[in-house]
């Protein structure tokens, strides 16, 4: 007997029946969670969902500002970066690598990073107004290394892409069929943080000491 | 892990005189309890919400068997392997044969609880592998030889100066022999200390708060970004879960999501939530080349059978230790094993036997906050006391205790003697009492007065000579 029989065979024991016929497998195969016949999600605050959003991110130390266009970008990020007094080098996803960074006076190296970057751009797929998060799928457009390495990191995200709830992400990821799920999706609330000494709360634990939204119209 | 738990007694007398252990927890607990009662009120939806999770968690136990099947066959698809392991012996064996084939010879680990429950620490290290934890509170009990003393914050317990000696003594093979005093320059040192460990890692081990059955992705939530990081840098990636920790779709995760971080810090949502999907997939520059997934069962299917079931709704938040005051007195590792509270009390008898771990159930004063705060509403009492009742039954308690119940169920089968006594001895105990009605000393019973705590006394009549009374009076 495999293992896998094994375990399985234990807890149908402890169910105290056989295995489920097709009919009943298939049943249970649709269905679409707790939420498909009967939802329950908690209220939203009133007004537009970047408003909701930008509150969510604030409440965890996140910040943001608001842009025209993409090819506003870099300069925006130029600016961030000369405020905090932060070089103007950066590691750039591949999916942001076509914008000009060099007339922002920014020294981009398009691709993933080993952790020798101070500052890491990524593109959001989506961004979700409940709690100010952050949805990034990894790609080869996307290296999931940007999220979590450099010490400041810079999201950009369209407002199109705004959405009021996680399962709207979810439903999302089953329409790109075939392609599915991708090895990594990160949801990102807030910079890095740790309260694992006396309590007290410390942003950059592992992962970036800071977050900035970029939020393009 | 090993128990420890039959020593419960001596230890929480030692936790109790533990004036540094006391400091840390009176910290712990009123942080914890605040944050928590906030974050619930503003979400009006908090209660449906649980009642929506007992219904998930309820519905998937039902089919467990079906969901695993399904999950497991959506890793395949995906590229990763399951490997279903019975015991904690045939986890360890399984993890320690994963990380010899990929030639590993350094491991970073993400906080994982049944990590902790069948030992994988200590089975990788005999095999020869250097093993770091990576969630600082873990880094730091793993530094100071000790398991964790909480389930969300395990080195709750360390004072910031005993992290600073525990740095200080191994962080000098580094080049850093500063002695450090502020959290933020500790936090520090620990990620540069970490950040290389990650960078060699050869296999990343992390725990799942839940498995999707529907995409077979596993879930990790973390404040730190350590779990994250041990998920995507090595190229090795190994899952190690219970089997209640599937749900069937990443709907029901959203579901319990609002719940958990709510429950055990307080935040409205933890920092990362990170969802991997098998192995990194052709073009993408970084993540793991295998995705390996241990199912654990060890003792959880034999749960599914009775009331304890219920206990596999536990989504791991330790709100209920965070509400209650036997842990907030004694800490997490008087309890002697894994998992400490009230949801300890009820796991380590089921899991290490009645006869190593039956103290626990006893020390708890059924004063029910546990089960209120609960997510999953798991009626933590009541499994507590089924404990108990299987303790007397199986002759384990101690002898005097089981000796006075058995008097004691004499006497209330036979009312009549029943209060001839009770009359007896509230006359008795009232006069012995004298004017003070209270008593500072008491013959067998030191251990009530310790500290100046008195105890009241009977003020002669028995509440059925007290009812029958005023009940005539009201007559009349």
């Amino acid at each position: 007997m495999s293992d896998r029989d094994t375990v399985l065979g234990a807890i149908r024991r402890g169910l105290g029946r056989g295995p489920l016929g097709s009919d009943a497998r298939a049943a249970l195969d649709r269905r679409q969670g707790a939420t498909d016949s009967d939802p329950l999600l908690p209220g939203l605050p009133h007004g537009p969902l970047a408003q909701i959003f930008r509150a969510g991110l604030e409440k965890v130390a996140g910040t943001m500002s608001e842009i025209a266009s993409l090819d506003a970008v870099p300069e925006a990020v130029a600016g961030y970066l000369a405020g905090h007094g932060v070089a103007l080098e950066a590691a750039v996803a591949p999916s942001l690598g076509a914008l000009d960074w060099s007339a922002a006076g920014i020294s981009a190296s398009i691709g993933s990073t080993r952790g020798d970057d101070l500052t890491g751009i990524s593109l959001a797929w989506r961004g979700v107004a409940e709690n100010g998060s952050l949805v990034l799928l990894s790609g080869p457009e996307n290296p999931t290394s940007l999220n979590f390495l450099p010490d400041h990191h810079l999201v950009v995200l369209r407002s199109d892409d705004l959405v009021p709830y996680p399962e709207h992400v979810w439903s999302a990821l089953r329409e790109r069929g075939e392609k599915g799920w991708p090895r990594t999706v990160n949801v990102i609330t807030g910079p890095s943080r740790t309260a694992d000494i006396e309590l007290t709360i410390q942003l950059g634990a592992h992962g970036p000491r800071s977050l900035h939204v970029l939020l393009v119209d | 892990m090993e128990s420890l738990s039959h020593a419960f007694k001596e230890r929480s007398v030692h936790a109790l005189k533990d004036e540094t252990l006391q400091v840390a927890l009176h910290r712990a607990k009123d942080g914890f309890a605040v944050k928590r009662a906030k974050a619930v009120e503003g979400l009006p939806e908090f209660d449906a919400l649980r009642d929506r999770a007992v219904a998930i968690k309820n519905h998937t136990l039902e089919h467990l068997d079906h969901y695993l099947e399904r999950y497991a066959d959506a890793v395949e698809r995906s590229g990763g392997t399951v490997h279903w392991a019975s015991s904690a012996e045939d986890a360890r064996r399984i993890v320690v044969d994963i990380c010899r084939a990929a030639d590993a010879k350094m491991i970073t680990k993400g906080k994982s609880m049944v990590g902790e429950e069948v030992g994988v620490n200590g089975a990788l290290e005999e095999a020869g592998f250097e093993v770091v934890e990576t969630d600082l509170g873990e880094y730091i009990i793993q530094l100071a030889h000790e398991p964790p003393s909480h389930i969300i914050v395990p080195a709750v317990h360390k004072t910031r100066g005993q992290i600073a000696d525990l740095f200080h003594e191994n962080h000098a093979k580094y080049g850093l022999t500063r002695k450090l005093s502020e959290v933020p320059e500790m936090v520090n040192e620990a990620r540069q200390v970490l950040r290389s460990k990650y960078l060699a890692a050869d296999v990343g081990i992390t725990g799942a708060n839940f498995l999707i059955a529907e995409t077979g992705t596993s879930v990790i939530v973390t404040n730190e970004g350590n779990g994250d990081l041990t998920c995507s840098l090595p190229r090795v990636h190994i899952v190690t879960a219970g089997i209640e920790k599937v749900v069937p779709t990443a709907e029901d995760a959203s579901t319990l999501l609002r719940l958990l971080a709510r429950s055990a810090t307080g935040q409205d949502m933890t920092t990362y939530t990170t969802f991997s999907t098998g192995p990194k997939r052709e073009g993408d520059p970084d993540g793991p080349e295998e995705y390996h997934v241990v199912l654990i069962d060890n003792g959880r299917s034999t749960m599914l059978a009775d009331q304890f079931r219920e206990m596999l709704r536990c989504i791991r938040c330790g709100a209920c230790m965070n509400h209650c005051p036997v842990y907030g007195a004694i800490g997490g590792h008087a309890y002697g094993w894994v998992y400490p509270g009230p949801m300890g009390s009820v796991l380590t008898p089921l899991s290490v036997g009645l006869k190593e771990a039956g103290n626990l159930p006893n020390a708890c004063t059924l004063n029910g906050h546990c089960a209120e705060v609960c997510p999953v509403r798991i009626p933590l009492p009541d499994l507590l006391r089924t404990l108990r009742h299987r303790e007397y039954q199986l002759k384990l308690g101690l002898k005097p205790l089981r000796w006075g119940l058995a008097a004691w169920v004499w006497f209330t089968a036979h009312p009549r003697i029943y209060r001839i006594g009770t009359r007896v001895q509230a006359r008795m105990l009232a006069l012995l009492a004298g004017r003070k009605g209270r008593f500072t000393r008491m013959p067998l019973a030191g251990g009530w007065f310790k500290g100046g705590r008195d105890l009241p006394a009977p003020q002669g009549e028995t509440f059925m000579a007290v009812w029958k009374r005023r009940q005539k009076d009201s007559a009349r």
